[in-house]
This record gives C-alpha cells, sequence and structure tokens, in this order.
C-alpha cells in the first residue's frame, strides 16, 4: 500500500514537475534493467616467492572458474587484455580495463614458503576506480591451494552480489559404475566444482541419499550392508561410522539432519507401510511423527527446526505436506498437476526444493513454504533430488539419462532457472548433498 | 553356523575396520587460516588515488611488507597424513568448463554499413518474441524453434548483432576518422547490443518439444504467429510484450499508450498518462526537458543497469543515486551518492548502489545525449533505480 | 597410505573375494541379496524336480507383476502366489525373502516404500495361504536392481515386481 501511495506521489512529481520552474535535481526513475553476466578480469596472479607462479596462475583459473560457473559472471578472456597487474602494490591502471569492459577487477599476489601458501588478493570496481571492500590474506599448505582459491571466490562474490558464496563447499555423493542391472554404488565426498573425489565407502552394497550434517562433518546415508536398508552415520574426517536403526524385520531409510545436528528425521517402514520418526542420534530415543497407512517419506526441516516438510501418497499421489517439527497435523503445499516429491527446504528458509514427474517428464522446481509461486527450473527424462547450495541460490541434482545405457549425472542449476550445467565427476553420480560453507 | 561363514564374518569385520579407522579412506579439509590485508582500505586507496583511477606514479601506495601481521590460527587442524596430494602443477579435474557463448568475435576493421538500427527483432525467428499477453507459464504452449541460450536478459529482446560487432549497451557506429563533438580521434570499433532475451525462459519451460511436448505443439500450432511489426518506431510492441506493467516511453504516441494502459494496472496507467501527457499540459518548449529527452536518459542508463549478479536482497532495495554531469553529458564519477535507499539493510543497499553506479558510469561513459542548451536542467540528477520488476523475470 | 597397506590390503580382499560363493550357500533364485549374479542357481536342483527351488523358479514361477504405482495383486499374481504357497507348505526346509522392486519412474525414497508394499502385499499373501510369517521376510529394493534395463513400459512392467528367493533353512 505504502508503495502504491509511493508510485501515485512520484507519478504526481512526475506530471508537476516540468511545469513547475526546475529548482534541485533532474529525477529519474529507473525501473527496467539488464540481468546479464557481469563482465570480470582476474589477471594472473603475482608470484610474490620464486616458483609460485604455477600455483598463482592456477589459483586464478579456479577463481574464474567459480565465478564463470555461477552464470552470473563473464570472464575476459586474458588475450583480450590490454593490462597487466605484475605487482600487486601498483595502482590499478583502469583505463585499461574498462578498454576491454571488465567491470570486476580480481587481483591477487601468491607467495609459498615449504608448504606454505599464503594468498592475497583485491576487487575493484573498475568503472568508479574503486575497491570493493578490502584486501585480505588467506594461509594455508600448498595442498590446500585449491580451497584458498575457493575462499577468495567467495569473498569476490559476496562483495559483488551481496550475498555468500559457495564455493569453499564440499558435495557427499553416490559415485556410481557398471550396468544399470548391476550398478554399484559407492559414497563419495568432492569439492563442489566436482575436483577432490575422494571415496568414502566401498562399492560391496548398495548406499543412497547421503546427507550432511548442519556442520558438515558427518554424512547420514542408506546401505543395504545387511541385506536390508538401514541408517548408517559416517564421521567425514575419519571415516568412520556406526548404524542407527537396527529393528528386525523393518526397513530405515530417507534419513536427515535437524538442524541441531542431534536429532535425525527418517522413514521407517514396518509391514508394508512407512512413517516418518525422529531420533535422537545420541540416545537412540525414537519419536514417531506421522501414523497413516500412506507412504510417509523424504523428510527435510526448516531451517529453524520448526517444522518438517515431506512427501505422502496419502490423498492418492505423491504430494508435498509440511508439519510441526513435533508432529500433528500436516498441510498440504503442493496442488498443482503431477506428483511430487523429495521437498527439500531451503538454508534461507523461503523455499522448498522439490522433485515433480508429470506426462512422464520429472522436473527440478521450487516453491515458497506455502506452496505457492511455483516455478519448474528443469525437464528430461529423469531429474530428481535436488540439495541447496549453502548460499541458497543455486540447486545440484540428479539428471539420469534414458536407455540401457542410462547414466546418472549431476547438474546444477540457478534457482532462476539460468544457467543449467552439469558437475564433472568421474563415472555416474547420483544423490547429491550440498555441505554447508567450509570455516 | 559353518565355520567358513565364521571366518569370512571376522575376516571382514577386521578388515573393514582396519580400512577405516586405519584410514584406507579419510576425507580432511586442509587447514586454513583467514587475515585482513592489511596493507590499505578502500577508503585510503580512494583518497591515494583521487577517486579518478589516478595511472600516475603513487609507488608507495601499498607496502607488501606491512602484511605479515600475527596470523591467528583460525580452524587449523593438524594437516592429515592422507591429505590429497598437492597438485600445483597439474590441477586436478577443472569445474566444467562450459564454453563461455558471450563473448562475441573481437571487432574487424573493416566498416560496418549499417550495423546498428535494427535492435528490434521483429520478425525474426530468434529469440522468440512472447506474446504481449503471455506470462511466462503460457510459453512453453507457443511452438516455436528451441532458443539457443542467450545470457542476457533485457527489458526488449535483442537480435543476435553483427558478428563484427563488441557487445555494449552503447549502440554506436563504427567511426571512421571523422571525429564527432565527442572528441575521439581514434577509429572506434562498431558495438551493438548484446544478444538478448526478454524472460528467462527455463528448461522446463523450453524443453518441451522433445517428447510430449510434441502432442501438446501440435494441438496448439495454430495459437501463433509471427506479428508483424506495426511500426518501425523503437521500443513498439516488443517492448509492451516483455514488461506489459512499465510506464510507457514518452514516445509522442500517446494514445496507443493509453489504449494499452487500459489493460494494465491502474497505477502504471497514471504513470504513463502522466509523462505522456505532461508535456503537453506545460508548455513542451522552453527549459526543462522534455518528457522525450528525459525517457532517452532514462532508457540509456536502464541499457547499463545489470541487476544480473545482485543478492535477491539488493533485489528488493530501492536506491537513491545522485550524480553530476559534465556539460558533455558525461557523469562526474566522484559526485555520485546514494541519497537515501528504502527496502533493504545497509548491505543490501551497498550492493544495489554500486550497480547504480556502475550503470551510470558506463553508460555515460561517452555522454548522454542531452540538450546541450538546457544544461542547467541536467545538470544534477537524482535516480531512483527500482529493482522492483526485475526481481523474477 | 603406505605400500605395505597397500599390498596388505589387495591380499586381504583377494582372501575374502573366495567368501563371496560361500554368502550365497544357502540361497536359491536370482535374488539381489546375495553377492554372486546368477551363481546362486548353482546347486538348486534339478526343475525336473519339484521339491527342488529350481522348479519353484520356473514351474511354479517366483515372481509376480504390479500395474504402475500399485501394489495390490492381479488376478495372475494370486494365481502364482497360491502356487508359491503350496510349494513351500510342502517344503518347510526352505524360508524366503520376499524382494520388492520398482520401476525407474519414480523418485527414490518413494520407490522403496513402493517397493516394500508390493513385497508386504505378496507376503500377506502367502501368509493368508497358510505359510507361517516368520518364514517369510521382505525386503525393498526400490529402483535400484531392474531386471531389464530399457526405458520402455515393457522393461518397467517387468520390473514393477515382488520376487520370491528361497534359501534353505538347513543350509545356514
Amino acid at each position: 500500500m505504502t508503495r502504491l501511495l509511493l508510485s501515485f506521489l512520484l507519478g504526481w512529481a512526475l506530471l508537476i514537475q516540468p511545469a513547475a520552474a526546475q529548482n534541485g535535481p533532474l529525477r529519474i526513475e529507473i525501473t527496467e534493467g539488464v540481468i546479464e553476466p557481469l563482465p570480470f578480469a582476474v589477471p594472473d596472479f603475482v608470484p610474490d616467492t620464486q616458483g609460485a607462479a604455477d600455483v598463482a596462475r592456477e589459483i586464478g583459473r579456479v577463481i574464474a572458474a567459480d565465478l564463470s560457473g555461477t552464470g552470473l559472471f563473464r570472464e575476459i578472456p586474458a588475450s583480450a587484455h590490454i593490462g597487466k597487474v605484475s605487482d600487486f602494490a601498483a595502482p590499478i591502471q583502469f583505463a585499461d580495463w574498462k578498454a576491454i569492459n571488465a567491470q570486476a577487477l580480481v587481483t591477487g599476489a601468491v607467495s609459498v614458503a615449504g608448504k606454505r601458501l599464503t594468498v592475497r588478493f583485491r576487487v575493484w570496481d573498475v568503472f568508479s576506480g574503486a575497491e570493493l571492500g578490502n584486501g585480505l590474506q588467506f594461509a594455508g599448505t600448498t595442498d590446500g591451494w585449491r580451497r584458498m582459491a575457493h575462499k577468495v571466490a567467495d569473498a569476490v562474490y559476496s562483495r559483488i552480489t551481496g550475498e555468500g558464496g559457495y564455493f569453499d563447499s564440499r558435495v557427499v555423493f553416490v559415485s556410481e559404475s557398471g550396468p544399470k542391472n548391476d550398478r554399484k554404488k559407492r559414497l563419495a565426498i568432492m569439492d563442489y566444482d566436482g575436483a577432490n573425489v575422494q571415496y568414502l565407502t566401498d562399492s560391496a552394497a548398495i548406499v543412497l541419499a547421503p546427507r550432511f550434517s548442519p556442520s558438515g562433518d558427518r554424512v547420514l546415508y542408506t546401505s543395504f550392508e545387511t541385506g536390508f536398508p538401514r541408517i548408517y552415520v559416517l564421521d567425514v574426517g575419519k571415516v568412520k561410522r556406526r548404524v542407527l536403526e537396527t529393528r528386525e524385520g523393518s526397513m530405515s531409510f530417507a534419513p536427515r539432519f535437524a538442524p541441531d545436528g542431534r536429532t535425525v528425521v527418517f522413514s521407517l517402514e514396518q509391514g508394508g507401510n512407512t512413517d516418518i520418526f525422529e531420533m535422537d542420534i545420541n540416545t537412540g530415543k525414537q519419536t514417531r511423527l506421522t501414523s497413516a497407512p500412506s507412504i510417509e517419506t523424504a523428510p527435510s526441516y526448516s531451517p529453524d527446526g520448526r517444522q518438517i516438510v515431506f512427501e505422502s501418497d496419502r490423498s492418492g499421489t505423491q504430494q508435498l505436506y509440511v508439519m510441526p517439527a513435533t508432529g500433528g497435523e500436516a498441510k498440504r503445499i503442493s496442488f498443482g498437476q503431477g506428483r511430487y516429491g523429495t521437498p527439500v527446504w531451503s538454508p534461507r528458509g523461503d523455499m522448498i526444493a522439490f522433485t515433480k514427474q508429470n506426462q512422464g517428464r520429472f522436473h527440478i522446481g521450487v516453491m515458497r513454504t506455502d506452496g505457492s509461486e511455483e516455478r519448474l527450473l528443469t525437464a528430461s527424462f529423469l531429474d530428481e533430488g535436488p540439495t541447496w547450495a549453502p548460499n541458497g541460490r543455486v540447486i545440484m541434482f540428479t539428471r539420469e539419462s534414458r536407455g540401457a545405457a542410462g547414466q546418472a549425472t549431476l547438474y546444477t542449476v540457478d534457482i532462476t532457472g539460468r544457467n543449467l550445467r552439469p558437475v564433472r565427476t568421474p563415472g555416474g553420480a547420483s544423490d547429491p548433498s550440498w555441505s554447508p560453507l567450509q570455516n | 553356523m559353518q565355520t567358513g561363514t565364521k571366518i569370512s564374518a571376522v575376516a571382514h569385520v577386521a578388515l573393514l575396520s582396519w580400512a577405516f579407522l586405519g584410514g584406507a579412506f579419510r576425507s580432511d579439509p586442509t587447514p586454513f587460516e583467514v587475515q585482513d590485508v592489511t596493507v590499505i582500505s578502500a577508503e585510503d586507496y580512494a583518497a591515494l588515488s583521487g577517486r579518478h583511477a589516478a595511472p600516475a606514479a603513487a609507488e608507495e601506495v601499498t607496502q607488501p611488507e606491512a602484511v605479515p601481521a600475527p596470523e591467528p590460527e583460525i580452524a587449523a587442524p593438524e594437516p592429515a597424513p592422507e591429505a590429497p596430494p598437492p597438485r600445483p602443477t597439474t590441477p586436478a579435474p577443472e569445474p566444467v568448463a562450459a564454453p563461455d557463448p558471450a563473448p562475441q568475435p573481437v571487432p574487424a576493421p573493416e566498416p560496418v554499413p549499417e550495423p546498428v538500427a535494427e535492435p528490434e527483432p521483429a520478425p525474426q525467428p530468434e529469440p522468440p518474441q512472447p506474446e504481449p499477453a503471455q506470462t511466462a507459464a503460457l510459453i512453453p504452449q507457443a511452438p516455436r524453434p528451441k532458443p539457443r541460450p542467450v545470457e542476457r536478459v533485457a527489458p526488449e529482446p535483442v537480435a543476435p548483432p553483427p558478428p563484427e560487432a563488441t557487445p555494449d549497451p552503447v549502440v554506436r557506429e563504427e567511426i571512421a576518422p571523422a571525429p564527432d563533438a565527442a572528441a575521439e580521434a581514434e577509429p572506434q570499433p562498431a558495438t551493438a547490443p548484446e544478444e538478448a532475451v526478454s524472460e528467462i525462459v527455463t528448461e522446463a519451460e523450453e524443453g518441451e518439444s522433445e517428447d510430449t511436448g510434441e502432442a501438446v505443439q501440435a494441438a496448439l500450432a495454430p495459437s501463433r504467429s509471427q506479428r508483424p511489426a506495426m511500426r518501425p518506431a523503437r521500443r513498439t510492441e516488443a517492448t509492451a510484450a516483455a514488461t506489459p506493467a512499465t510506464p510507457k516511453p514518452a514516445a509522442p504516441a500517446s494514445d496507443r499508450a493509453r489504449t494499452r494502459s487500459s489493460v494494465d494496472s491502474a497505477l502504471s496507467e497514471a504513470l504513463a498518462g502522466s509523462e505522456t501527457r505532461a508535456p503537453a499540459a506545460a508548455a513542451p518548449a522552453g527549459p526543462p526537458l522534455s518528457a522525450g529527452e528525459k525517457e532517452s536518459l532514462r532508457v540509456a542508463v536502464s541499457a547499463c543497469w545489470n541487476v544480473g549478479s545482485l543478492s535477491s536482497a539488493a533485489l528488493s532495495t530501492t536506491v537513491v543515486v545522485a550524480v553530476s554531469l559534465t556539460s558533455d553529458g558525461k557523469p562526474e564519477v566522484g559526485s555520485i551518492r546514494m541519497v537515501s535507499s528504502s527496502g533493504g539493510d545497509s548491505g543490501a543497499a551497498k550492493q544495489a548502489f554500486e550497480a547504480a553506479r556502475r550503470a551510470i558510469i558506463r553508460c555515460g561513459a561517452r555522454g548522454y545525449a542531452l540538450p546541450a542548451d538546457k544544461y542547467d536542467h541536467w545538470r544534477d540528477i537524482e535516480m531512483t533505480f527500482n529493482p522492483e520488476r526485475m526481481r523474477i523475470k | 597410505m603406505n605400500t605395505l597397506s597397500k599390498v596388505m590390503m589387495v591380499g586381504a580382499l583377494a582372501a575374502l573375494a573366495a567368501c563371496s560363493n560361500a554368502k550365497n550357500d544357502g540361497l536359491y533364485g536370482d535374488g539381489m541379496g546375495g553377492a554372486g549374479y546368477g551363481s546362486g542357481t548353482a546347486g538348486s536342483g534339478l526343475p525336473s524336480d519339484p521339491s527342488s527351488p529350481a522348479y519353484f523358479q520356473q514351474a511354479v514361477g517366483d515372481r509376480v507383476w504390479f500395474a504402475v504405482d500399485q501394489s495390490t495383486l492381479g488376478d495372475a499374481a494370486r494365481a502364482t502366489l497360491t502356487a508359491q504357497a503350496d510349494w513351500l507348505t510342502k517344503n518347510p526346509d526352505f524360508t524366503a525373502v520376499i524382494e520388492g522392486h520398482a520401476d525407474e519412474q519414480g523418485t527414490r525414497e518413494y520407490n522403496l516404500a513402493l517397493g516394500a508394499r508390493r513385497a508386504n502385499a505378496a507376503r500377506e499373501f502367502l501368509i493368508s495361504r497358510g505359510v507361517v510369517g516368520s518364514r517369510l521376510k521382505t525386503v525393498s529394493y526400490g529402483k535400484e536392481r531392474p531386471i531389464e534395463i530399457c526405458s520402455e513400459e515393457a522393461c518397467y512392467a517387468k520390473n514393477r515386481r515382488a520376487v520370491t528367493v528361497l534359501s534353505s533353512a538347513l543350509a545356514g
């Protein structure tokens, strides 16, 4: 209402302004802009020490790839550069960067002393000739050079966009190999961009749907190790694990941590019926949250821990519901055509991502937590299992290709639906879960 | 249980526990420290460099020596013995290096006859022009060639530019040695607005042609045909199609603006009406800027106002930015300041302001086209950047 | 990991590899529980012997199929399960795990739950025909273990199944 009033006032101001003898500045209102990737340049970082040139260049490349990969930025390649930065401390020749229309410029320097790596950088708004934020320095080991690059990229990203980055994060997923009818699956972890893949289990048993803890130190997953699906919790650092739920004659699956990191919500099947339970991970104490003769599964907490979104076919088809975290009455939030599953609450709390099946196609979509403003982001033969980037701006999911040779691949997409792109993994990959930002 | 099974079980357990506890699989993040580079603050730098990109000397701007302050060890666990091997020279799998479709070929020297005057994509098959009344949800119904991915979303769809042109929102013809008033003596490469679509089309909306979409398309086939451009005027139907709720440009055709606004909101009618009628009501001649002149300034700034990289918080923040122009229409960078902001916190306002500042400077780099005789009226400008309509495109 | 550890690990793995056959000793049929595919049918007797697991698989029929997103038993499924119940009644030395499966047209968690429904539907039916419940376990593989791998209804129809996998109570 206030906005409406303001607009009217503004319109009125526009109306009378030319008539009144103009005093004060000319006023115009801009309501239409463009949405396009912001052109930026990352000239090679300056090696401060002997032998740092290679890693300095690689760090610059990773930063540029991080930023370009968001779709919000577009790198102006080195081949187009006029200027060169050979001294981190020297003033920037902004004219050189304006000339190639670089709007943001990232400069940096790298020094290596033994195994110790130090990276300094600055971000510049080229056209106003101002620095965005202050220079920053990261120190670590040479082993961790990629992480340093991701840290720098996160800082650049947040200085330009105003929201947190997501590059210094990891993804736990299921690495797949072998034919469709005898697929080998093992848990693996990697940097968000597909680098540094490490395996957390062998492929002796089927493993499904790993989920990070809120602090990123543990992973819940489902394994057929005993012949029956059971939930395990695995310490990522030490790769120590234990089974959580071993009730005879039942299956437990679809686990997810509560924001407190102590409670786990999951599905338990008994006598063909699947319901949602929560469990204290330390005491093992369980509480039943739903009791319906229908399938209730894929629960996910809101970031404040007060609500749970889940899927149920109590209406006859898979749909999304929200209930209090303590159980109780559930409210249906999905009403569009088709079936809705695998809801995941965004880390910002304002959206829910989901898988939708309609007319033989699968979509990844987002909606408000009350089910309004549904927006489908993708469409393919089989997309499923969204997971949110730590900043709530990007979604990663599994896309499976059709047919006998079908394979699973991870993809990312911006929540506007732009910038759909595959994540490069060795072999097939499914069921991604994005970690929070590392510290 | 058979003895063999027992042995097997024991051996399995032993192997697994050895593998897990012994660190066959290990995944520790590498340790890390963070520190401000204490060399110089942004403010200091700005002060030193005199705001205007001082290209000159100033050797002592920064001192790298100032860096090694005591470094607080933030989250630095012992490096794991099994940590991934350092690979500074051969980086592990690069993140998907999706080819950047954007950069157009670099300017070719030969003159281009008229690269400019066709930002109206009217009868071209690509990029598709949405029907005026269509909402995003309806788009997939329209049969059409699958658009190739265009990274840019602008108020008006822009056809692919001539290959020789560099992307630049400021359309300008290639300047041969004939210098105009604005100074540049050296030849300027031709530029054209970068190709753009007027709305984000997600895969879910575009990908229908693959299988199930075909049936839908067949059924709907006759529902859409290319609409001929009514007239070659600038910002015509295409604009209206893309942004039905926009206050209309003050093009003299106020009758058309009014008809259209009848289906629009009352608000935009008021705005459009006021803008178009204003000059008539208040003596068009004389010193103040005409609505058309103001509109062209507005359009010029809009072309550089890129909100694509703004946070959602910044996208709900309206900022009012003051700027002073020189008499040749160029913004004085030092004069640009935020007058006020609403809708977001100071962080969001800062990002919003920075985007606005980039727009003003970038599109004003060659001087805004404003009537020189009315300089007093446009020397100081306050621009309100309201991203409300840009939030979900 | 040092070289010695690697060598030891490889050796240990090789030693354990033999165990996969041992695990299958009591399993008949191409159930998914065992590591060895198809190898379980070895030694399961001749199809001509009506008390052999091979006969159960081939003559009685060890599996039933379901409609899309359904777990109700059709007439054909009931007939097969009735025959299975008879066979199990006559051969009390065998227990069974009923494996529920779904086609790939569904989300992972939902398909696990759906497979459980199917397996349970088969189990309930067998119990209603006189098989003691304690002899029958269920497990769901969701869409993880398709039999047919094409992405057509012809394959999907064969993948939406519940398979009764025998194991010999004496073999354990």
